[in-house]
């Protein structure tokens, strides 16, 4: 009996070992385990043995039938593991070919600039304001210490739509109308289109701006310097130099023009900052204690800072656009790299 | 204004190189807007003596000219004709570049070999233009660069100076803001006049009638004088600003204009009638030629200059013609005043006169030059153009211009500055561009006295004195701070999240944002067929447009959004999604602010998707730009919109367009845009445009309408498909469908519309998948098969559908 079960389980080992595919396996699991299978029939003959003999022999076909359970386990998994790589060999794409295409839709530049810089203001606490485009005088030159006559007004051509209306000619305004409408603290960025009668290739009628302002108690112009190199060290990144140089505007006193150090070039001197190394992105300064009074805050309460910058020209920095009237040709082929 | 290097150094002796002055100039408030350098890279350009000139042998117009370089013999071949023998001149050797990039190299002109190039003014960047070579004056050493030998070595600064700094406008002026940079004195010039004449009393009178238009009026009279070219010296320093030589005289005029800052005029004292001045207003309707010829219409707005009859010149504007130095001129009355600023702006915006002149006017010159400014152009005069000057001057002041004083602390400039500053330092920096400045006896705030002199008439309050200290401590010096400014929470305006969203939902269904001018042509709406009654025509009008097409501002978007599509197609880019998100500009009332109302026009033309290998080509139709409003609502959690057929818009196919409504009020607009504008706009292609309010869709916002719980149980589908009449509409069928209430239909798809064979004519198959699931149960075969029975049987009775 034991000889029996020995012979069969190496005539099995050798015939698993043969095989090659899942079916025929399975075939020798039935000849075997199966039913009618061998296992069974030399299990059913168990009976004759003697009494003392069978728990040893039932103890060896359980040990042979185990370990053909087994053999047949670990050929299958074999056998299915030959299989899943002949099939994956056989299955490929080319994966070289492109995509099915969608088309991207896309945000103007002048959009993304200003989200961009709306963002870094919120950060750092500034609410978003805005203002008509089609402008009242009072608002856009008379309130912000540009009387008429004044050869300020020279600085910005105008369009006029009555003797009292104008299309702004800056954001500016908004501060006015904001600073009616509220008491200090404020701190406000206000993004907008502006329009200025001038074209030519540098120049366009309609383009964009960006307004911010402060008030508050006892802001000082060190403060102005803090915020505006924060701000410009996250737009353009760290490490670009920064500087403020005076110069006018009738609105704030003192007045500062910042310029960054040529992103082009690194501020070695190129084309684009005119061989200078630096170029100017943003007009700024304290407000002038005449724009307090037209909106009836104390000058002598309240101190604060303004600046503002042009959108078309910084997104023509960031993106190294070379022509101002792409923006506003709206040919798809160059809304879609945006 | 422009200033040169050598220039400046007259009036100030400093040590910065050209690049350090114009880096403090720019830091200091004067931005440079441009330098350059006279005369540089050219020292291989160098003084030469002709030693012959002959004909070239081969060509009539060249000369062959041995040239003396003072270590060497060369030849050189020159086309000029105004050389001979023992001339010098500026020789450009080989190797030499002259400005515009040109290279001078050995060459053979016609069989004659060429060592050089001899040049003229306009060659070496001197002059715009030029007749023949430079002839060099006598006397210089050969072979020496040619610049350096005519002490032309210089550098040219432009500076690009704002409105409130007058006292710029002149050498001077930035002379001294260089004195106080450098910590040098400036060096006025101290004109000796040598007066030989009879007293200018006897000779001619000056009467000012509106002395608060001319506060200040001084003259001279020099007599005798000979019209002629002005020396090399002061042809040279005009031209290295950039303003040409016109005759002694004149010259001598813009020369001090330049130097000083002070705009003077002279008159040839015998063209005046009565030899006298008379200030006034002009007479409305006064005809006066000017210098340059122009007749002008004047009104009582205007200053002249008159003499006993009428107008002579306008008053720091531009002098007339009636009494301009000529050659024959003898005797000459010079002028040197004051003018009130706002009045000589408004003569010169009116007319349109910009001068040197009325530019310093109008900014404010400075009073107390006036008679410095007189005595200069007098001795330079007699010094160029002979003559005598007459005893005395007469110096008219009836409004007398004081000083601005001011008080400052110290304590109050370090609290706007940010920066901690003492009275001293204040006396100092305000002293060192002539500001007079005392100290207090208590020194407690760091208490200040400023007198601010007359040439800055930009200085008016402390602030303004603050910003003087400012600058000229330099802003880099400023501590960089962080505002300690209190908390607000901010509340923009409710529709900016709005905006965000809607243009983020447009982008991301592939749609490209773009912007166009906010004014267009008034007849863009006859070009969108817009009724002669519709209000969209009423618009806000632009007074001063650049050009006709950007006259009106825009009503609708409609009109640009279809130019960008032709723009394109033009460009042959044909598969477009484009949007416009901007205001149009409703007009009100005449000098009412227009409604500014926010709209989104879209377009959809061309392929659905981009061209490729893996996709059949699929053009857009209506039912593109359906979901994408759809997409839309659905954002804005607006249900149960009504969609109208036949937009009414006409620039959109009745047909194929429709409203879309809620409650009865318009959202928009939405369809394919009509053969007939598609024309117009010469597009050749099918257009789909969106036309939506945003005023409107935004007020319809609803909030989210709440979680709804999820089913754990099986769903069942029961397709079923109807004949139909044609003419019963989609959504007739969907308000059927949804009035039959029954919790456990989850949802309803219309998945196949199909009409053609097998379909009888007039009729269309309608075949809907119903998707039935209950939150409670497994639904039973019995229980689906009643409610799908109630769905055939609603439409069969309400609209005849038959089951197929």
């Amino acid at each position: 009996m034991k000889e029996r079960l020995q012979a069969m389980l190496e005539v099995a080992r050798g015939a698993v070992c043969e095989v090659e595919t899942e079916k025929s396996l399975l075939d020798i699991r039935i000849q075997y385990l199966g039913k009618k299978g061998e296992m069974t029939s030399i299990m059913k003959s168990m009976g004759a043995l003697q009494p003392e003999e069978r728990p040893i022999v039932g103890a060896l076909a359980n040990q042979v039938k185990e370990e053909l359970e087994q053999l047949i386990e670990t050929r299958l998994a074999d056998i299915r593991q030959v299989e899943i790589v002949r099939r994956l060999t056989k299955e490929t794409l080319d994966v070289t070919l492109p995509g099915r295409g969608r088309f991207a839709g896309s945000k103007h530049p002048i959009t993304l600039v200003t989200e961009e810089i709306v963002e870094i203001f919120s950060a750092l606490g500034f609410g978003v304001a805005e203002g008509p485009e089609v402008e009242k005088d009072f608002y856009n030159f008379e309130a912000l210490n540009i009387p008429k006559d004044h050869p300020a007004r020279d600085m910005q051509d105008t369009f006029y739509v009555s003797d009292d209306i104008v299309l702004r000619t800056h954001t500016s305004p908004v501060q006015i109308r904001t600073m009616l409408k509220q008491a200090p603290p404020v701190r406000v960025i206000a993004p907008g289109t502006v329009y200025r009668r001038d074209s030519d290739i540098t120049h366009s009628p309609m383009f964009h701006q960006i307004e911010g302002f402060l008030v508050d108690h006892k802001v000082t112009f060190g403060d102005l310097k803090g915020i505006l190199t924060t701000f410009i060290n996250r737009f353009f990144g760290k490490g670009v130099g920064v500087r403020f140089r005076p110069s006018f505007f009738p609105f704030t006193e003192p007045s500062a023009e910042v310029d960054i150090q040529c992103v082009i070039c690194g501020g070695k001197g190129c084309r684009v900052c005119k061989n200078s190394g630096w170029l100017e992105i943003l007009g700024s300064g304290m407000i002038d204690p005449e724009v307090f009074k037209s909106v009836n805050y104390d000058p002598e309460v309240y101190s604060g800072f303004a600046f503002g910058m042009g959108l078309e020209r910084v997104a023509m920095l960031k993106y190294g656009v070379n022509d101002l009237r792409l923006f506003f040709e709206n040919d798809i082929r160059f809304l879609r790299q945006f | 204004m422009i200033v040169t290097y050598n220039w400046l150094k007259e009036y100030v002796d400093f040590d910065f190189s050209p690049d350090e002055l114009s880096h403090r100039l720019t830091m200091a408030g004067l931005e440079v807007d441009a330098m350059e350098k006279l005369g540089a890279g050219l020292d291989s350009v160098i003084v030469a003596r002709l030693l012959s000139v002959e004909a070239h042998p081969e060509a009539e117009r060249l000369t062959l000219c041995q040239v003396d370089t003072g270590s060497d013999t060369i030849q050189v071949v020159c086309g000029a004709k105004n050389h001979k023998v023992g001339d010098l001149v500026a020789l450009a050797q080989v190797g030499s570049v002259l400005p515009g990039d040109f290279q001078i190299k050995k060459s053979k002109i016609r069989g004659q070999e060429s060592f050089g190039m001899l040049c003229s003014e306009k060659e070496l960047g001197l002059t715009a233009e030029a007749e023949g070579i430079m002839i060099l004056p006598p006397g210089l050493k050969l072979g020496i660069p040619a610049f350096e030998a005519l002490g032309l070595k210089d550098v040219r600064f432009e500076l690009g100076l704002t409105p409130n700094r007058p006292d710029c406008l002149s050498v001077v002026g930035v002379a001294r803001e260089i004195s106080a940079m450098a910590d040098r004195p400036l060096k006025l010039p101290a004109p000796k006049v040598v007066e030989t004449g009879a007293p200018i009393d006897i000779e001619t009178s000056v009467t000012i009638v509106e002395p608060d238009r001319c506060p200040r009026y001084a003259a001279r009279l020099v007599k005798g004088v000979k019209i002629g070219p002005s020396p090399e010296w002061m042809v040279r320093r005009l031209e290295s600003v950039g303003m040409r030589s016109i005759n002694n005289v004149v010259d001598v005029t813009n020369f001090v204009l330049l130097e000083l800052g002070h705009p003077l005029h002279a008159f040839d004292f015998n063209l005046l009638r009565d030899r006298r001045i008379v200030v006034k207003s002009a007479a409305d309707g006064d005809i006066f030629t000017t210098l340059d010829s122009q007749p002008r219409q004047l009104n009582s707005c205007d200053l002249t200059i008159c003499d006993g009859e009428g107008p002579v010149a306008l008053a720091g504007v531009m002098g007339g013609e009636n009494s301009e130095i000529k050659p024959e001129t003898r005797d000459v009355l010079l002028e040197s005043a004051y003018f009130t600023p706002n009045v000589i702006r408004r003569t010169s915006k009116r007319l349109g006169i910009h001068t040197e002149s009325s530019h310093r006017f109008e900014r404010g010159a400075d009073v107390d030059m006036v008679p410095l400014a007189l005595d200069r152009a007098a001795d330079l005069i007699q010094q160029l153009a002979g003559g005598t000057v007459a005893g005395g001057h007469i110096d008219v002041y009836p409004r007398h211009m004081a000083k601005l004083s001011l008080s400052l602390t110290a304590s109050r400039t370090s609290e706007v500055l940010g920066l901690n500053i003492d009275a001293l330092e204040i006396a100092k920096l305000l002293g060192s561009i002539g500001f007079e400045v005392e100290i207090a006896n208590e020194p407690q705030n760091g208490a200040l006295t400023v007198k601010v002199p007359l040439f800055r008439p930009d200085i008016e309050r402390e602030i303004d004195l603050i910003e003087e200290v400012a600058r000229l401590n330099g802003y880099d010096s400023i501590p960089v701070t962080m505002p300690a400014s209190r908390l607000i929470c901010h509340q923009g305006p409710s529709h900016q999240q709005q905006v965000r969203k809607l243009r983020d939902f447009m982008v991301g269904a592939g749609f490209s944002e773009i912007i166009n001018y906010s004014f267009v042509s008034d007849g863009c709406w006859d070009r969108i067929a817009l009724h002669a009654d519709d209000a969209r025509r009423k618009t806000v009008r632009v007074l001063n447009p650049l050009t006709e097409d950007q006259a009106v501002m825009r009503t609708s978007l409609v009109p640009s959004v279809l130019d960008t599509v032709a723009r394109n197609i033009a460009y042959r880019n044909n598969d477009l999604q484009i949007f416009e998100l901007r205001p149009v500009f409703l007009s009100v009332d005449y000098n009412e602010l227009p409604a500014e109302k926010l709209r989104l026009t879209a377009a959809l033309c061309g392929r659905r998707a981009p061209e490729g290998w893996a996709q059949e080509r699929f053009d857009v139709d209506f039912y593109d730009l359906k979901g994408v409003v759809e997409g839309i609502l659905a954002q804005f959690n607006i249900a149960g919109v009504q969609w109208e057929g036949d937009s009414t818009e006409p620039f959109l196919h009745p047909g194929k367009s429709c409203k879309v409504r809620f409650q009865g009020e318009s959202i928009g607009t939405l369809g394919e845009v009509h053969p007939k504008t598609l024309e117009v706009f010469e597009i050749d292609q099918p257009v789909y445009i969106m036309d939506l309010d945003l005023t409107v869709l935004f007020a319809l916002a609803g909030g989210h309408p709440g979680f709804r719980p999820l089913s754990r149980y099986p769903d069942v589908y029961r397709d079923s498909a109807f004949l139909i009449d044609d003419e019963v509409s989609a959504g007739h069928v969907f308000e059927i469908l949804k009035s039959i209430k029954n919790k456990n239909i989850e949802d309803v798809v219309l998945f196949d519309l199909y009409r053609g064979k097998g379909v009888p004519e007039g009729k269309k198959s309608f075949a809907i998948r119903v998707r039935y699931r209950s939150l409670e149960k497994t639904l039973t075969d019995e229980e689906i098969q009643s409610i799908h029975g109630k769905i055939v049987r609603t439409l069969e009775k309400n609209i005849g559908a038959e089951i197929r």
